[in-house]
């Protein structure tokens, strides 16, 4: 019965929040953000314990793995644009990796946070599958991890397209590139609304950038601590 | 007819997810089986071992609901109640300044070198 109904109460808010974002057209309305906050105060208010709503939400959670799998079909159709601009994907993923580490290391230092946190910090712009997975290879602290590349994520799609417009960042490769490497699978949920040939940069992105993460972050954190 | 398509071709995608997790547990790849399977996935169309029909709908039905997927994951926030005080606040803050700032030079990079492959070609 609980099952039954934390997957209904999902699927229902996910889809009032989307209609409310599509029909406001404001960003801050990104379904993700709204329907999380929402489930989260609902859960808090009726006593019911997370693990208790993943009995009904693992359901939604276990499409992930087949879903990350289906973005191989974007890529595949649009193969020959990701192929003519394979050089500009593979440096930006690359300075995307580098740019993120750097600030992020230099800021948490600059506000004084531990080497837990730093760590915890590091693979921020990787889909949290395999950002968990480094986080506890590195001796970081696995659920701040996970809060940081969601909210990574969120931020990137909120913000994202404000800053495609403010600095004209306007071609599919410019646009995919720069958020599948910031803010990987949710900034790249995104890009559905800008055409499959963003979409498939995005992916493409994104994939490269766990792929390098998962190399790079223990190094970076071997060198540093 | 197509609900049954969409679900049966979920059934093969999922087999990819099993079986790039079958192939991290052999090699002990720091990846997650998933993405594992999107590269094995993508061989497989792009050999035309596996054709495009074959998965076309489900990858397309998985694709605009990737949102909701995140969902479920994303309220697991509600278990770390200290991220919502004011050292949480901090920690957001200089996340959002390194992401945003790495995702505009990142954009601005990439136009530059689209616009430079441009005037080579």
């Amino acid at each position: 019965m609980m099952t039954l109904s934390m997957l209904v109460l999902t699927i229902g808010i996910f889809y009032f929040m989307t209609w409310l974002y599509k029909r406001s057209n404001i960003s801050f309305l990104f379904p993700i953000l709204t329907s999380t906050i929402c489930l989260i105060v609902l859960l808090v208010l009726l006593d019911i314990p997370y693990d208790t709503y993943m009995e009904g939400g693992r359901w939604i959670n276990w499409l992930l793995g087949p879903a990350v799998v289906a973005m191989a079909y974007p890529l595949y159709t649009q193969w020959q644009t990701i192929m003519k601009n394979r050089k500009i994907i593979l440096s930006c993923v690359a300075i995307a990796m580098a740019t993120g580490m750097a600030s992020i290391l230099f800021l948490a230092w600059a506000v004084g946070l531990k080497t837990d946190v730093k760590l915890s910090y590091l693979p921020k712009s990787i889909t949290s599958p395999v950002a968990l997975q480094i986080s506890d290879a590195i001796g970081g602290i696995p659920q701040f991890t996970v809060f940081f590349v969601i909210v990574a994520g969120i931020l990137g799609a909120i913000f994202g397209p404000i800053i495609y417009r403010k600095f004209n960042i306007d071609s599919p490769v410019s646009r995919g590139v720069a958020m599948g490497s910031a803010s990987h699978g949710i900034g790249v949920s995104k890009l559905t609304e800008y055409g499959e040939k963003t979409l498939s940069i995005g992916s493409v992105s994104m994939t490269l950038s766990a792929i390098l993460g998962a190399i790079v972050c223990p190094i970076v954190a071997w060198l540093l601590f | 007819m197509k609900v049954i398509r969409i679900i049966l071709q979920i059934g093969v995608l999922y087999l990819f997810t099993l079986i790039g997790t079958w192939i991290v547990d052999w090699t002990h790849l720091p990846l997650p089986g998933s993405i594992i399977g999107l590269l094995l996935l993508l061989i497989c169309l792009l050999t035309g071992v596996i054709r495009e029909s074959f998965i076309k709908d489900g990858a397309g039905f998985l694709i605009s609901i990737l949102t909701l997927l995140f969902i479920p994951a994303t309220v697991g926030i509600m278990n770390y109640p200290e991220l919502l005080s004011g050292y949480g606040i901090l920690l957001v803050v200089i996340l959002a300044i390194s992401t945003l700032f790495t995702l505009t030079l990142t954009g601005k990079i990439a136009m530059r070198m689209e616009a430079r492959q441009h005037d080579d070609t």
